[in-house]
């Protein structure tokens, strides 16, 4: 289950330990569509850069992971690099990532790049505690800059833990197991 | 694989002895960063006999442990086995061909082919052959007895840095690296114990593998431009346009760097000041020579980035990793993996003191997430420059264009600003103060004498018959 790459991250021992409780839950329940809707409409800010909102919807304690994934025999028991990580972040250093693309002189996001992020396979699940849902889904992000270089793909399954606050949901905790061991992106100036 | 129109000429014939010639002169034909003729040679003359870095020692720290690492196309299986004894063998079983083992990481005392099932132990001898009798005759046949997955032609290591050369007659890797060794140990060196390093992350760019060496060893004139938005965002603040030429750099044996210039103050304040706590000072003053510390406590010259002949880059850095004044150094060493003309895969490993604190250990660790590395603050933007550099160098007008990389010396070859004296600056090698691209130019002629001066073709190595008496080479 990825929240134990949370728990044994090098930099996330802030994080909520709250783990999903049961099996998915129906796909016309309020909870589910609260979840999906969340979701869908991250993806629109993270597609619009729009990270000074997308900020507003992460906790203060928030755990934002994703493990370099690696290659491994079968029963090896593990497929992530030990110690290391792609991401792992707190709120400070994703709100220094985000003032980053707020100056003038990200360069490599100026010109922007053109991005989709594509949103698929949401489950949601209860937790033991009736104010947080765990939500994995699918995303295939495409990006595309400039004219001549063909666009770029990562695909990832994200596992995220949402607390329902006095603003509404907010994403606690995300582990963001991408589906390559070598990315095929020149940088991830990007979120997931 | 279709081409488009980011990849080099494919045809265009290149007047060799007027491409050295030019660069030895630091008037760098374009095209060199995205051309195929060229990659073809450096193929065999660069990679083929330098000695390329694939992995450290803490990365196999337990017998059987194992990582899987490439020099450009050729798999190698780097192992400590049981004896404790680090090894390379090329990652191809001995019977046809089949990758032996498909894993990047892992412990296992044998590699047992997926193909026909020989196995081998993870000290490379062939150790399984399924019916050797039937099939063979046994021993008469094939001569099972003796028989290993082909050693790296050379392996040697420094400071527990183990790389390998296809060449069998490489020179020892010291000799090699030359005087560049002095400042491998600031990176490599901090304690006793050396260094642990984690990772890499891998990733591809679309930029020719030069663009990198090159910036590592020598491009501090970048710095204020292309990472103005790191300081804007208060996570660094050293590369002010002011502070970055005060720095020196240095070219020593076959590798240089850059460095910044600290504020006054002896070793222990100046090293404090880059974030090391006092105890980690105090390891330091033990492992280094006098003068390496002179360097930083006399000199006051503080390592940055540094790239040796020719892929293997460092970086040294001390950025804020909170809402703090305080700053914390990390330590990241990367490769600039050729895949074609006009794309790299990068290896970059974060790497820290084995004796360092934990809290220490994770802090750096932060450091470098956000400073380098696949998503790493910095890498992002000099990443950007070089992708856009190797497309524009693809074309027509890049062959014409001879880019001015002479900064530092006047027509008349004047330096600019005088090298520092063996008083002002304790390092071996030559060392300016003040923009230049000295070292840029140190990495092209090196390049450009590779290419330059053929290499003997490899003897063809055969395995099993009574001929080879065996193998050619154990
Ligand atoms: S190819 Fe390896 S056993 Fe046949
Ligand atoms: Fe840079």
């Amino acid at each position: 289950m990825t929240a134990t790459h949370s728990s044994r991250s090098v930099l996330g021992a802030h994080a909520s330990r709250i783990e999903r409780a049961g099996s998915t839950l129906a796909f016309d329940d309020s909870r589910h569509l609260q979840a999906h809707r969340w979701l869908v409409d991250e993806a629109w800010l993270l597609d619009a850069q729009d990270y000074t909102a997308w900020l507003e919807t992460l906790t203060d304690d928030i755990h934002y992971l994703m493990p370099v994934r690696v290659t491994t025999a079968l029963g090896a028991g593990f497929d992530t690099s030990p110690g290391m990580a792609h991401f792992d972040e707190n709120k400070y250093s994703l709100s220094r990532r985000v003032a980053r693309f707020l100056t003038e002189h990200a360069w490599t996001e100026d010109p922007p790049s053109r991005l989709r992020h594509h949103l698929s396979n949401v489950r949601t699940f209860a937790t033991t505690d009736a104010e947080h849902l765990v939500v994995e889904s699918a995303t295939l992000l495409f990006r595309n800059r400039g004219d001549v270089h063909p666009g770029s793909l990562v695909s990832a399954g994200r596992e995220d833990l949402l607390r329902n606050t006095a603003d509404g949901w907010k994403l606690a905790r995300r582990t963001i197991l991408v589906d390559e061991s070598v990315m095929r992106m020149q940088n991830l100036a990007i979120f997931l | 694989m279709t081409r488009d129109i980011t990849e080099g000429a494919p045809d265009a014939m290149t007047d060799l002895a007027g491409t050295f010639t030019d660069v030895r002169r630091g008037m760098i034909p374009a095209h060199i960063y995205n051309d195929r003729e060229l990659f073809e040679r450096e193929k065999k003359e660069i990679f083929g006999r330098s000695w390329i870095f694939v992995a450290h020692e803490s990365e196999v720290a337990t017998p059987g442990d194992y990582v899987v690492r490439r020099v450009l196309r050729d798999s190698f299986i780097i192992t400590r086995d049981e004896q404790g004894d680090i090894r390379a063998h090329f990652n191809m079983c001995l019977h046809r061909g089949m990758q032996v083992c498909r894993a990047e990481i892992g412990n296992a005392s044998h590699f047992r082919c997926p193909y026909h099932g020989w196995s081998y132990r993870n000290d490379g001898r062939l150790v399984g052959l399924p019916f050797h009798q039937d099939a063979y005759g046994g021993e008469a046949g094939f001569q099972r007895k003796g028989q290993r997955l082909l050693p790296a032609p050379s392996l040697d290591s420094y400071n527990g840095m183990i790389f390998i050369s296809l060449d069998p007659d490489a020179p020892p890797l010291a000799e090699y690296l030359g005087d560049f060794a002095f400042y491998l140990d600031y990176y490599t060196k901090q304690s006793p114990s050396g260094i642990d390093l984690r990772g890499p992350q891998r990733w591809r760019i679309k930029a020719n593998w030069k663009i990198g060496a090159e910036n590592f060893a020598g491009d501090m004139y970048h710095t204020p431009q292309t990472h103005t938005s790191v300081v804007e965002i208060g996570l660094f603040r050293e590369p002010k346009a002011e502070k970055r030429k005060d720095g020196a750099t240095y070219w020593a044996g076959n590798g240089g760097g850059t460095t910044y210039k600290l504020p006054p103050g002896d070793f222990d304040e100046r090293t404090r000041y880059v974030g090391y706590p006092q105890e980690m000072v105090e390891r330091m003053k033990k492992t280094l020579t006098e003068a390496q510390q002179r360097v930083i406590g006399e000199d006051g010259f503080m390592i940055s980035a540094a790239t040796v002949f020719p892929n293997l880059s460092f970086v040294h850095n001390w950025p804020r990793v909170a809402d703090s004044d305080d700053v914390l150094p990390f330590i990241s060493v990367r490769q600039w993996q050729p895949i074609s003309e006009n794309e790299t895969e990068v290896l970059s490993w974060f790497a820290v003191d084995a004796e360092a604190p934990e809290e220490f250990k994770a802090l750096s660790y932060k450091a470098y997430l956000m400073c380098f590395g696949s998503t790493g603050m910095f890498e992002q933007d000099d990443v950007e420059n070089w992708v856009s550099l190797t497309n524009t160098a693809a074309g027509a007008m890049a062959r014409r264009l001879r880019l001015n990389s002479r900064m530092g010396i006047l027509a008349d070859g004047t330096e600019v600003t005088p090298a520092l004296s063996a008083e002002q600056f304790h390092g071996p090698g030559t060392a300016h103060t003040g923009y230049s691209e000295y070292n840029q130019r140190e990495l092209l002629t090196r390049w450009a004498d590779h290419l330059d001066r053929p290499a003997t073709p490899a003897e063809p190595l055969e395995v099993g018959t009574l001929a080879s008496g065996g193998q050619a080479q154990v």
